[in-house]
């Protein structure tokens, strides 16, 4: 959704881009939008990868404030 | 349960049995019996290219052959047939019918995968896994080309008979109480990817006909000597095999589905969000195969419209990884070796994805095209995602097919291994190709960074490898010798599910 909602302005150069001249404009709003996309791509994927380390640290079985799930209780899940 | 070895039945019981769980388990040998062949040949590139100059290869013909018959054997041979496989064993169960559908269908479409592996290993053809024309037409030696064409033909037709089974078993022999919507997500992967399958795979089978005919010189209509368009077989040919990426990760996801509720001791987050993002992925899939051809000369406006469709299929595959996040947060997870896997596969198909948005960008995809980027990308989903959730639900699987425990221990080093193995051979391969290392080279100039990375690489592969016989010896071992296995909670997690149904299913 954050891809989409960064490219979505970029959108109008690249269909207002059929006439002469505007050529080394859409290069360079490809870039910039290349890079904004980086910027969310690494701010994401760090939150993403931190949170995955975190929870495999602090929900397995082993730690010390592990507990049983409500759902082990019932026996269903 | 359908192999119990302490109660053995003859080979040919199952060789000619249509029951879906006999079905299912000759799917997964087969498969896991060209996995080994097909990593052979991984070991052998690797080590080829382990120093710059010629090593053992003979010549770059043959390097062009190793890969080629790597690609399609991982694609074609292994990674559909595991996935068909477990669809056997689990749609049929999770829909609660006595079989698949069409039985006798299902036992023609496993019987051809076979004689098809024999087509495209013997014929070791050299055109790379999409015989790209006009080079597949006019210099790839016959009748090695012809052959691959054949097995190619003969395993897509397999396919599509496997994905309409799959499609009429799920949706007309549901048992009536199971609602689509409470059906696990496991049973979504499989109609998603069975739908795409059907969809996508008629239009290479087309365009394996038509490149058969040009190299017949019947017709022309790849070849630019007869006035065709090579750029036509490349639109035809990624119109399916996009498409069918999502093929091949779909079911993986639905694996892990499986995996991590179970291991983290609480129900699968959200239902919905998992078959809304199937469903996603299935129809954003055929809006993104024009990102493979950016550098074919395709207008800006064409390029914008695939890199855009490619995009869109981002939101869809978050939604699986917050999906699995949420699952296990809260949870009291059991890392035992199934969701290792699946969550090393999590971490793994998350940096793909990652990757597969940087190639989608146009700019950066003229830097990438053709270098060992895409090497390392398109690896790090087939392998690090695809892989990681088909053997993680092998292990899964294991007891409930043979009766008995694999080697916990060994698995967990499996792991491990592969791993740290797929790190360095796949993330070294990125950055290989942003050094300007092109892919598909039998020899390269001597470059330090170059040695080094492929060096790296090469270690990594090595990695797999010890990983990978230590899994062939444990599967072997633990089937005939291991502990037996608790088959209501094999995993000792507690609670009910629905696997130990399978061995009220009577053979038939």
């Amino acid at each position: 959704m954050l891809s989409i909602l960064v490219i979505l302005p970029s959108v109008q150069y690249v269909f207002a881009a059929e006439e002469p001249g505007e050529y080394l404009d859409r290069r360079v709003e490809i870039w910039n939008l290349f890079f904004r996309m980086m910027t969310v791509a690494f701010v994401v994927g760090a939150v993403v990868s931190g949170t995955l380390i975190w929870l495999i640290w602090r929900f397995r079985e082993s730690h010390p404030k592990a507990k049983p799930t409500s759902y082990e209780e019932k026996g269903v899940w | 349960m359908v192999l119990e070895l302490a109660k053995p039945r003859p080979i040919w019981y199952i060789m000619f049995s249509t029951h879906h769980t006999d079905i299912g388990l000759l799917y997964m040998i087969t498969s896991l019996a060209f996995l080994f062949m097909g990593g052979a040949l991984a070991i052998a590139i690797r080590m080829e290219l382990f120093y710059p100059g010629v090593q053992f290869i003979a010549d770059s013909m043959t390097f062009n052959r190793m890969f080629t018959i790597h690609g399609t054997t991982m694609i074609f041979l292994f990674i559909l047939p595991f996935a068909s496989g477990v669809g056997n064993y689990f749609v049929p169960i999770i829909v609660r019918y006595k079989d698949m559908a069409y039985p006798k269908l299902n036992a023609i479409a496993f019987w051809m995968i076979p004689p098809a592996g024999a087509l495209v290993w013997l014929s070791f053809a050299d055109f790379g896994w999409y015989a790209q024309p006009p080079y597949s037409l006019i210099s790839s030696p016959a009748p090695a080309a012809d052959m691959w064409i054949f097995g190619l033909k003969i395993l897509g037709v397999s396919s599509i008979l496997g994905a309409i089974n799959f499609i009429v078993t799920i949706l007309k022999c549901k048992h009536p109480d199971l609602p689509l919507s409470k059906m696990p997500l496991l049973g979504w992967s499989f109609l998603s990817s069975s739908i795409i399958m059907i969809v996508a795979m008629p239009t290479f089978a087309a365009a394996l006909l038509m490149l058969l005919m040009d190299r017949m010189g019947v017709t022309g209509f790849f070849n630019p000597a007869m006035g065709g368009d090579p750029i036509a077989y490349a639109h035809l040919f990624w119109f399916t095999f996009h498409p069918e990426v999502y093929v091949l990760v779909i079911p993986a996801i639905g694996m892990m589905y499986e995996i991590i509720p179970r291991f983290s001791r609480k129900p699968i987050f959200s239902q919905g969000s998992g078959m809304f993002a199937f469903i996603m992925l299935a129809l954003v899939s055929f809006a993104s195969w024009g990102h493979h051809m950016f550098a074919t000369g395709m207008s800006f406006t064409e390029k914008t419209v695939f890199m855009i469709g490619t995009l869109a299929a981002v939101p869809a595959s978050a939604m699986h990884v917050f999906n699995f996040l949420a699952t296990m947060w809260g949870g009291r997870i059991k890392f035992a070796t199934p969701m290792m896997w699946a969550t090393g596969g999590i971490a793994l198909f998350f940096a793909a994805g990652a990757g597969g948005v940087v190639n989608t960008a146009m700019p950066l995809d003229f830097i990438t095209h053709d270098s060992y980027w895409v090497v390392g990308h398109f690896h790090l989903f087939v392998f690090g995602t695809i892989a990681f959730g088909s053997i993680g639900f092998l292990y899964y699987m294991f007891p409930y097919i043979t009766g008995r425990m694999y080697h916990e221990k060994l698995g967990q080093v499996h792991f491990i291994l592969s791993f740290v193995g797929a790190v360095m051979v796949f993330f070294t391969q990125h950055i290989l190709g942003l050094f300007g290392m092109p892919r598909r080279v039998f020899d390269y100039p001597p470059i330090p960074e170059w040695i080094a990375m492929n060096q790296l690489a090469g270690v990594g592969a090595f990695l797999i490898l010890a990983g990978s016989v230590i899994f062939l010896g444990n599967l072997i071992y633990s089937s005939g010798k291991g502990k037996d296995a608790d088959m209501d909670d094999p995993f000792g997690l507690g609670g009910k599910y629905y696997y130990p149904y399978q061995a009220k299913t009577p053979h038939h």
